[in-house]
């Protein structure tokens, strides 16, 4: 299991003032699964993304993709950010954005060029907006600003992918295009680990689950995870509000 | 080293160039100087300065170019009383030991915030003043008697840079040894005893002896000095050596644009990708704070190259405004890359002219203070000479206001017009989207008639005939007695108009 395991996680801590933000997190997630990381308001979702890639610093833990640690495996790992991360004002065009998923390969100093270009836009082509490649990057609505991201994020060509809330904020319509492409990476054998708001979808859109307060509450695959009492322990008081939506999960399922 | 690259660049120049032409061009001329390294600091602060305000940084210039000083301040302390060793404004060591210290203040800033006690602006704004009050501390007691004073901090001496200059020897450069059985020699008589004696040199009782005037061995500057001070030196026959006399401020700002200017080419992939997305920059095995530390090392290099020329409070405009004028005349990063250095060097050569009066040879200062001095008396006072590296700040200053105005997109005017017209739009689909709704029932004689549709919009009348008017010009509406009635077209027109709405 640890070897083929795309990602697999052990004693993760991160405290920021020595806070803990993350504590002593344990997690393995296997290969080819759309996987959600859940929990409420500040139990460190994006955290454990951010420390899992390096962004922040770890106080101890180590992280593993398909067995090798992060520095080597660096070709393997692509990075959706949170829409709002970036300047959306930034004088650039879709286009140059979706290019910039190219730049690990192509390494220090090195431009892109024709082949990078013809990569990025079939990738907008892939997420549906290739006739705004050359659009100002301002003047994307919130879900063509998500489109690019993942088309971007199509363009690093990873095995493991990390997306920070990518339903965040979107319409209905690209909601529905963003889990199809997700599924296809999914066929096509890549992990996709996902930072998730919606307790509603869960079921519908994943395989395999984290529930997070700082803590680990429960991983494994959704149907044996995913039950009222591991969700009342993640989310703590607000029980009555859970029991509701257990009502209509248990319906759905 | 410096010396050997203007050396070498004086040569290439030679080749379709003379001497004299050369120092005619540069030294002899303050404003061309003046123009050249203007416009030198100007692309320089431009390259970097626009990666620091797309990352939101434009005040850490600010603060470097402060704790700049003290770095000034303790490499020439450390020149002069450690080293022992004559200061020289140039001096690379001075660059980096400089330069240093505003990586330092950026460390410190870090360092405070990371405490996790201040906020990132307060952190800022605590560093750099302290920094900045060591150097003035430290000017004051110890380095007053360079031209290390406290108003060339603000605002610089970019008008003297002409005469601080390297000079290159091109002909006659041997050492010149005079001795007393020179032909070229001049024997003076002084008195001997006169001081001694209190004497007038005609007193007979004064004493003289016989000495060679001008004995000794010359360098070629030393040789020319010396004739300039009334010592002859050469035969007037003679040939006199030849100088080209290159202001310093030149090469060291030329190195700097150049050292940015490649620094830009060469990392345009990267800087672009850690300002807009430090965190995929670091995923994908850039280093995003490695580059931020470089291109900070950077600001603070050109911050001192610049300082003798503009100061410490003036380069901050030479990093932003150019940028930010840039900005709101296009939305290419690479554009801004190219638009910035030209607003910067424009700003710069006709900042020039401003401090003598001259606003881009259509209004003239000095004659409206003529004009003033006529009606008010300003006791004469009409001539107008203030400090240039001001002046080139209030023609970028300029710059920035047309672009902030005229801008073709994000303008002032732009935002007004299109505001004004999408009002304008706007009116007429609800008056159109009115017809549309009432048309074909019982209340249209009531709801659409000339005369009732200002109260039933709760619009001015005449309002209501401008855009009926403007409909009638496009057929979308006609008018048949008092009854105004929707076309073919104008329905159509309003159904697109919904559908579009509907999609946003």
């Amino acid at each position: 299991m640890q070897e083929t395991a795309a990602l697999h996680v052990e004693d993760l801590t991160v405290a920021y003032n020595s806070r803990p933000v993350l504590w002593d997190v344990d997690l393995t997630i296997p290969e080819g699964v759309l996987a959600a990381i859940i929990g409420p308001n500040g139990a460190g979702k994006s955290t454990l993304i951010k420390a899992v890639l390096g962004l922040i610093p770890r106080a101890a833990g180590t992280v593993s993709f398909y067995g090798k640690p992060y520095q080597k495996a660096r070709e393997l790992i692509g990075y959706v950010p949170q829409r709002g991360s970036v300047d959306w004002d930034f004088p650039t065009t879709v286009l140059d954005v979706v290019m910039m998923g190219c730049y690990g390969k192509l390494g220090w100093i090195k431009r892109p060029g024709q082949r990078e270009r013809k990569m990025a836009l079939e990738a907008l082509e892939h997420v549906g907006i290739a006739d705004l490649a050359h659009r100002q990057i301002s003047q994307l609505s919130g879900g063509q600003q998500q489109r690019t991201f993942l088309a971007r994020a199509l363009v690093q060509d990873a095995q493991i992918y990390f997306m920070d809330e990518p339903f965040a904020a979107v319409d209905a319509v690209t909601e529905r295009a963003i889990i199809a492409l997700l599924r296809e990476l999914r066929s096509r054998n890549k992990t996709v680990i996902v930072v998730h708001h919606d307790l509603q979808t869960v079921t519908e859109y994943f395989d395999y689950i984290a529930l997070l307060n700082v803590e680990i509450i429960a991983s494994g695959p959704t149907t044996e995870v995913f039950t009222a009492d591991n969700l009342r322990l993640t989310y703590g008081g607000r029980v009555s509000f859970m029991e509701d939506r257990q009502v209509v999960l248990a319906g759905g399922d | 080293m410096i010396k050997a690259l203007e050396r070498f660049i004086i040569e290439v120049l030679l080749w379709v160039t003379t001497p004299d032409d050369i120092n005619a061009l540069w030294a002899q001329s303050p404003r061309n100087t003046a123009i050249l390294i203007g416009a030198l600091i100007a692309t320089s602060g431009a390259l970097l300065g626009t990666f620091l305000l797309l990352r939101r940084m434009a005040l850490v210039t600010d603060a470097i170019s402060h704790s700049v000083l003290l770095g000034i301040v303790v490499t020439f302390l450390l020149i002069t009383l450690v080293l022992d060793r004559e200061f020289d404004y140039s001096s690379p060591l001075l660059l980096i030991g400089s330069a240093l210290a505003g990586v330092g203040t950026v460390f410190l800033t870090e360092w405070l915030f990371q405490s996790g006690l201040i906020k990132q602006d307060a952190a800022l704004g605590l560093a750099f003043p302290f920094l900045f009050a060591i150097g003035v501390i430290l000017i004051s007691r110890y380095a007053d008697n360079v031209h290390l004073d406290i108003d060339a901090v603000y605002v610089g001496e970019i008008g003297l840079a002409s005469s601080n200059t390297n000079s290159h020897c091109l002909t006659n450069c041997e050492p010149i040894t005079i001795t007393p059985d020179d032909p070229r020699a001049i024997t003076v008589r002084r008195c001997m005893n006169c001081a001694a004696e209190n004497l007038y040199p005609r007193d007979p009782r004064a004493e003289f002896e016989e000495f060679c005037g001008n004995c000794g061995t010359y360098t070629p500057s030393e040789a020319v000095r010396a004739e300039a001070q009334g010592i002859p030196i050469y035969d007037d026959n003679e040939e006199r050596p030849t100088f080209v006399y290159w202001p310093k401020s030149i090469t060291i700002m030329g190195l700097i644009m150049l050292l940015n200017l490649s620094f830009v080419l060469l990392f345009y992939k990267e800087l672009q990708l850690t300002a807009f997305d430090a965190a995929l920059a670091s995923t994908l095995g850039f280093r995003p704070n490695l580059l931020l530390y470089v291109l900070l090392f950077l600001v603070s290099i050109t911050a001192v190259g610049a300082f003798d020329a503009v100061g410490a409070v003036l380069v901050v405009a030479f990093f932003i405004i150019p940028p930010a004028a840039a900005y709101l005349l296009t939305d290419r990063l690479y554009q801004m890359l190219l638009i910035a250095p030209i607003i910067g060097v424009f700003a710069t050569s006709t900042g020039i002219d401003l401090a003598r009066g001259q606003f881009l040879g259509v209004f003239s200062v000095n004659r409206l203070l003529e004009a003033l001095d006529d009606i008010v008396g300003l006791g004469g006072y009409t001539e107008w000479n203030v400090s240039i590296s001001a002046s080139m700040v209030m023609m970028m200053s300029f710059c920035f206001i047309v672009a902030w105005i005229a801008s073709p997109r994000y303008g002032l005017l732009a935002t007004l017009i299109r505001r004004w017209y999408q009002h304008r739009q706007f009116a007429e689909q609800l008056l159109l989207g009115h017809l549309y709704n009432h048309q074909h029932m019982e209340s249209m004689a009531d709801e659409c008639s000339i005369n009732t549709l200002p109260m039933h919009l709760n619009w001015s009348q005449h309002q209501v005939e401008r855009i009926i008017r403007n409909l009638r010009s496009r057929h979308w509406i006609e008018i048949r007695g008092e009854q105004v009635m929707l076309t073919d077209s104008g329905e159509q027109h309003l159904l697109l108009f919904r559908q579009q709405l509907m999609q946003k």
